[in-house]
């Protein structure tokens, strides 16, 4: 089903092509516990990743996927301003597939790009995040993470706190979530929502503390200080009464709940300093903290989707 | 220049909303202007005879809000090509926009306008800047613009965010007599913004424009108005509110007149779903229920005309993504069949009524004579095919293609455009 096609956004999935893909993650994450973790399912293929927007963490994941797949990798870096014009966009992919690539992995700053470019390109694409769109293989790897914890995941009660308006990993979270059958909360602010707040299909709550004690999933969104472009919000202050998480409100959690972020953490903004340093030393917490697995789990899942989309 | 041969047009339907006219007739065209409308005319020599049965003629149309791009990008559009694509919409009249490059704030670029126009024979209703460079602080020379030829004052694609400055600039207009053409759009509101802000914005994580925005300068403008006594026109109006305030307005007194756009009556914000940047206007296409109000508007008279803001723009400036894409449609082709489209087709409103927003209606609010089709009048005459059907093909008149109605099929055809008693436009 998913042999040769795009992932542009979370739409473009059923539930039977995240239960495939969550499967086949299951096989690789057992594959990175090995010794020798790699294996020959992509060989002679060709992964292109191209990120005309700054990310590390992302790229790593992907290049490490192919490569653990046996796939080579070209890796492309610009930023966005220096290819301004949609033209030079097409110019510099087209480059890239006149290279004989096999699939496109590609990250920009603008929401919608990537649907601009799989109307002019004829190969696969997986989204590694657009603008404030979307960042479909996030949520993968989160849905994963969960259901390790969980196994069953319709019903779970998750809230998702923070810079709904301008978060993509958001907009695929609640997508992805809600199509899994969880029931979402997102906990924002109005100047995190967008103007007209029906717009979300999820619930919404001004203060963390309306949500601690009732969700399974605590999924702590990274505050986008780069794209906000008017800052709204009022202080650093305001935003650890009311959306960060600290050792009381943990201790108000659910015994068996979990605590997610797609990380980096901007420690004292959406996680308090202190919060971090415990997490560190207490065992108890450290359990309920799962950013690390996430990470771990990216790279699984985005080597199930590379087998799947190239093999 | 070659002596204009007859025309006779057999057996139409002849439509005038101005006389409220709808009748079957011949018609004949001599030396410029319409000689004779009668049941039977027999040909003349040096006579071109067009079989009108199961078509239309009308009062050439009016599009009041155009943007030529003449002078400084005329790679986009220029005033001959502008008026070619005019007159393949069915347009005898049309009101061209000031923000040019430079923009048209002094007296001398309105002669400029006048004099190329002037070479096609046609009319062309030049529209000066309100202030200086459009930046919305020193008022032009509104007086000697006038004097020139200037038939409006706006500035187009900007709005003065100044309420002081707005004021005294309808307080002026108000004492030389001229009307004000007023974009409305508070800069707070839609900066950074690409589309509606709505369902679909939040859909793609697209940076969204309030309609607020354009809601609260007209309240002003209103307010304004209302003090100083201006004769104001807002222009391609996006919002259920906005339809609202100057509903209102109107019943109040004010000296107020309203335009939409085809493509905010054809399109909501759901065709955003292809991210297609030709929808990529301002003020942006909006929600089902501000498209119901727009249509509502039109029904009730609040609305009094169409215009298409023909906005050009070369393909690299669409052929890009969505946030670099330039805001703007052209429209001039296609303005009559998509509202006929819409509204006669799909919402059964009568002919009469939708051919008064595209003649009588833009000519009572520049105050220009009202187009007719009357014995002794020049001949300015469209002649409609509405059964036929159609696909917008990427053949466009005008220099640039940047049409929202592309691959959209659209009932009504405009066959002919005769301009001054001239045909100056055939469908092939
Ligand atoms: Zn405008």
């Amino acid at each position: 089903m998913l042999a040769g096609s795009s992932l542009l956004r979370i739409d473009d999935l059923e539930p039977g092509d995240v239960e495939q893909i969550l499967h086949n993650t299951d096989s690789f994450v057992e594959v990175l516990e090995r010794k020798v973790k790699k294996v020959p399912a992509l060989r002679g293929k060709t992964v292109a990743n191209i990120f005309f927007e700054p990310s590390t963490r992302t790229k790593n994941s992907f290049e490490i996927a192919a490569k653990r797949l046996s796939a080579d990798t070209i890796n492309f870096s610009s930023s966005t301003s220096s290819l301004k014009k949609g033209e030079s966009i097409t110019d510099t992919i087209n480059t890239i597939i006149a290279m004989k690539v096999n699939l496109l992995v590609i990250r920009h700053g603008h929401s919608g790009v990537l649907n601009f470019l799989s109307d002019r390109i004829d190969l696969p694409i997986i989204n590694a995040g657009d603008g404030k769109n979307q960042h479909p293989t996030q949520a993968l790897l989160d849905l994963y993470t969960i259901r390790q914890k969980f196994s069953q995941v319709e019903g779970l009660k998750v809230g998702i706190v923070g810079d709904y308006l301008n978060s993509r990993v958001a907009r695929s979270n609640v997508d992805l979530f809600q199509k899994m059958g969880m029931e979402v909360t997102v906990v924002a602010p109005s100047m995190f929502l967008p103007g007209d707040i029906k717009v979300t299909k999820a619930r919404v709550a001004g203060s963390i503390d309306d949500i601690i004690h009732k969700v399974d999933v605590l999924y702590m969104l990274r505050m986008q200080l780069e794209r906000q472009d008017r800052k709204f919000y009022p202080s650093i202050r305001e935003y650890n009464r009311f959306l960060s998480l600290n050792s009381k409100r943990m201790t108000a959690m659910k015994k068996n709940s979990m605590v997610m972020h797609p990380g980096p953490v901007n420690r004292g903004i959406e996680i308090s300093e202190e919060l971090m340093e415990r997490i560190t030393t207490d065992k108890q917490l450290a359990n309920k903290v799962f950013i690390q697995k996430q990470v771990t789990h990216g790279v699984a899942v985005r080597m199930a989707l590379l087998y799947l989309i190239l093999s | 220049m070659e002596d204009k041969k007859n025309i006779l047009i057999k057996q139409a339907r002849i439509v005038d909303p101005y006389l409220d006219r709808d009748l079957v007739s011949d018609l004949f065209i001599s030396r410029g202007k319409i000689e004779k409308i009668s049941g039977h005319i027999e040909k003349r020599d040096n006579t071109e005879v067009i079989e009108g049965k199961q078509l239309v003629v009308c009062p050439g149309f009016i599009d009041m809000h155009v943007h030529l791009r003449d002078p400084g990008d005329e790679m986009e559009e220029d005033i001959a090509s502008g008026i070619k694509a005019a007159l393949a919409g069915g347009f005898t009249a049309i009101a061209c926009m000031p923000n040019t490059r430079p923009p048209i704030d002094n007296p001398y670029l309105i002669d400029y306008i006048k004099d190329k126009a002037k070479i096609h024979d046609f009319s062309l209703l030049p529209v000066a800047a309100m202030t200086k460079g459009l930046k919305g602080k020193q008022i032009t020379e509104m007086g000697l613009l006038a004097e020139h030829g200037a038939v409006a004052f706006s500035d187009d694609g900007y709005c003065v965010q100044d309420s002081r400055n707005m004021y005294e600039i309808m307080r002026y207009s108000r004492q030389i007599n001229s009307l004000l053409i007023l974009h409305e759009e508070d800069n707070q509101f839609s900066e950074g913004g690409l589309v509606h802000e709505g369902y679909y914005s939040n859909k793609f994580g697209l940076e969204g424009i309030s309609p607020l925005g354009e809601e609260l300068i007209i309240a002003r403008d209103i307010m304004l108005a209302e003090k100083t006594g201006a004769r104001i026109h807002i222009t391609h109006l996006s919002s259920a509110k906005s339809v609202q305030l100057i509903r209102e307005a109107k019943k109040n007194g004010i000296n107020i007149s309203c335009d939409v756009t085809p493509h905010h009556l054809y399109f909501n914000h759901s065709c955003l779903d292809k991210l297609d940047t030709n929808l990529k206007v301002k003020p942006p296409i909006r929600d089902e229920q501000d498209q119901k109000a727009l249509i509502e508007g039109i029904k009730d008279g609040t609305i009094d005309a169409v215009a298409s803001d023909h906005a050009p723009h070369l393909l690299e400036e669409k052929n890009t993504t969505l946030r670099d894409a330039a805001f703007g449609a052209i429209g001039m082709e296609t303005s009559f069949k998509a509202s006929f489209s819409k509204l006669c087709i799909q919402e059964k409103m009568n002919l009469v009524d939708l051919l008064k927003l595209f003649t009588l209606g833009p000519a009572q609010i520049l105050k220009i004579s009202p187009p007719t089709v009357k014995e002794k009048q020049i001949a300015n005459l469209v002649i409609l095919d509405i059964k036929s059907k159609n696909k917008v093909m990427p053949e466009f008149i005008s220099k640039s293609s940047n049409c929202p109605f592309m691959g959209q099929n659209l009932t009504g055809q405009v066959l002919y455009t005769i301009n001054n008693g001239k045909l100056c436009y055939k469908r092939e």
